[in-house]
């Protein structure tokens, strides 16, 4: 069993880091935030993540145009627009996974829930539930724009948890 | 004419941060367009460096691509 879930993480974290850095790469950001991690979440093939975003009345492919207007709302609140085209510039690829505090505390987060009573395995409403539970930074006022509230959001990702392990 | 833009206080800090994440995000967005550019136009690592006040060796670290 232990095997088993050993095996099924592996799996998870590899896919969850990897596409969180690409989707970060894509978007002009060096490494991935909190807020890749959570895309990533998305796209994982256990559907936690997307049916938690669901249950609170929110479409999870919304979450991306909501990062974006998180940082133009940033900028034009000190008088910038963003300049189009810097996306295309993507710096060096390097060999070791580096992410920035805020996907590695989500992430360290994410993984202690899945250790959690009643939890056998990491999902992406684990990373949900992390993300959650931030209070600042670019995913918290992405969550904010779309107008969810974070505590139902994580309630709803810890009946996702709940679903997928009964 | 040129406008000013105005700067968030540092008396609300979620909003000076903001503000801050979003500043650093546009920079290192602009540094990897303009070397990336600089390089087509046949710039040299030296010349980079000495434009963003880095050493060569640090400009070439962070920004050079790697061909496998």
């Amino acid at each position: 069993m232990w095997f088993s879930r050993g095996k099924t993480d592996v799996r998870t974290i590899h896919d969850l880091l990897s596409t969180s850095e690409k989707i970060a790469q894509e978007s002009g950001d060096e490494r991935p935030g909190a807020e890749h991690l959570l895309l990533s979440a998305i796209l994982l093939p256990d559907g936690t993540a997307r049916r938690a975003f669901q249950r609170v009345n929110v479409d999870p492919d919304d979450l991306s145009a909501a990062i974006a207007t998180a940082h133009t709302q940033a900028l034009a609140g000190i008088g910038l627009r963003d300049p189009l085209g810097l996306d295309s510039y993507q710096g060096p690829v390097t060999k070791l996974f580096r992410a920035n505090p805020s996907a590695d505390q989500a992430f360290q987060v994410a993984a202690a829930l899945s250790k959690e009573p009643g939890s056998r395995r990491l999902l992406g409403a684990h990373v949900v539930q992390a993300v959650a539970r931030q209070s600042t930074g670019t995913a918290a006022r992405a969550l904010a724009g779309l107008g969810i509230d974070p505590a139902a959001l994580d309630a709803a990702a810890a009946q996702e948890i709940h679903s997928a392990m009964s | 004419m040129v406008e000013y833009a105005e700067i968030p206080s540092p008396d609300d800090p979620a909003a000076a941060m903001a503000a801050v994440v979003a500043l650093r995000r546009l920079a290192d967005r602009l540094e990897r367009a303009a070397v990336a550019n600089a390089i087509a136009q046949g710039w040299t690592w030296a010349k980079v460096g000495k434009a963003l006040e880095v050493s060569p060796q640090a400009a070439h670290k962070k920004h050079a691509v790697k061909r496998h």
